[in-house]
């Protein structure tokens, strides 16, 4: 069955740069959405599998999206993907319940790196 | 306010591209100030010659402020501009544990290094994701402590209109403030052109 993946980036240069950079073989079904508010309610309306969130967003930033999974208890996983590369940027998302930080520009080699490490893919 | 001279893909690439500098700018900064620094979205405008001092003066809001500028060269030229919010100086020296009282000549060394960071960790970073490379003449002070209507004056600006690039960097709990502002004359906007239509050809 194929795996739902929502996007969430204000950019459209962004998620297409992001998209482009998913593995071409992975059975995925791809979601857009341009700010915070949009994705949850995109996650409302259905399953959401992954997650891959920006953080700097207007509207609702992605840490107001982490934020919100985790006080309504809903369940995704969720890979950040970020031009802010603090490290404690890195460590916070972390701690609210981010498997993965990934820098921008992405690399396609690291995101199959984690979609292996949490048997997203084969 | 429209943008005449850039397309709206490019636009798209542009912002994308500052918000990746951007990011390498805030970590460089982080590091030295041992801080979190909160980062914007990067705005982007297109203003004519005698609207830069103004759009320069909206962004550091009323009041006293200082900046810092740098020329960037190669394919891609023009000047960096940062502006700092009034006692930004004294809160980066609390930061750096220099003491409190900061005399006027070591507080502008202080800018100008703080400048020096950001401006290369952005504008490098743009760069390279643009394949290109640019250098930067030293930083040297623009103004120090005026009202922000005095930042620019419309006299000093060669160009008839400027590609304006926008971030804002500021520390959570501290008054620390400042913009980096790209300017980039309107015959400099071509090169820009040129090497984000390769950007995105590239993706």
């Amino acid at each position: 069955m194929s795996v739902s993946v929502l996007v969430v980036d204000d950019s459209a240069m962004a998620r297409k740069m992001l998209i482009r950079a998913l593995p071409p073989d992975w059975d995925i079904t791809v979601t857009q959405a341009s700010n915070g508010a949009e994705a949850l309610a995109h996650y409302r309306q259905g399953v959401v599998d992954v997650m891959f969130l920006d953080l700097t967003m207007p509207e609702m930033d992605g840490y107001q999206v982490l934020e919100t999974l985790r006080r309504e208890d809903l369940n995704c996983l969720v890979i950040v993907v970020s031009a802010d590369i603090q490290e404690a940027a890195q460590a916070r998302v972390r701690a609210m319940g981010a498997i993965a930080f990934i820098k921008k520009p992405v690399d396609a080699e690291r995101i199959k790196a984690v979609l292996k490490e949490y048997g997203l893919l084969v | 306010m429209t943008i005449e001279f850039i397309s709206e893909e490019q636009r798209e690439a542009l912002q994308e591209v500052a918000n990746i500098g951007m990011g390498q700018a805030g970590a460089s900064i982080a590091k030295v100030l041992g801080e979190f620094v909160e980062l914007s979205v990067p705005q982007i405008s297109a203003v004519g010659a005698a609207g830069i001092p103004a759009a320069l003066a909206a962004l550091a809001g009323d009041g006293i402020a200082s900046a810092v500028r740098q020329a960037f060269i190669g394919e891609l030229r023009g000047e960096a501009i940062v502006i700092f919010a009034e006692h930004s100086a004294d809160d980066l020296a609390a930061l750096l544990a220099y003491g409190d009282a900061l005399d006027g000549p070591a507080s502008r060394e202080l800018l100008l290094d703080i400048s020096n960071v950001l401006v290369g960790a952005c504008l490098g970073g743009i760069a390279e994701l643009l394949r290109t490379t640019i250098g930067f003449s030293a930083p040297s002070l623009l103004a120090d402590q005026v009202a922000s209507s005095q930042l620019l004056r419309a006299d000093g600006i060669s160009a008839r209109c400027a590609l304006l690039v926008e971030v804002r960097f500021g520390i959570e709990k501290r008054v620390f403030r400042c913009h980096l502002v790209m300017l980039m004359p309107d015959d400099a906007v071509a090169a820009l052109r040129r090497a984000l239509d390769r950007f995105v050809e590239e993706l």
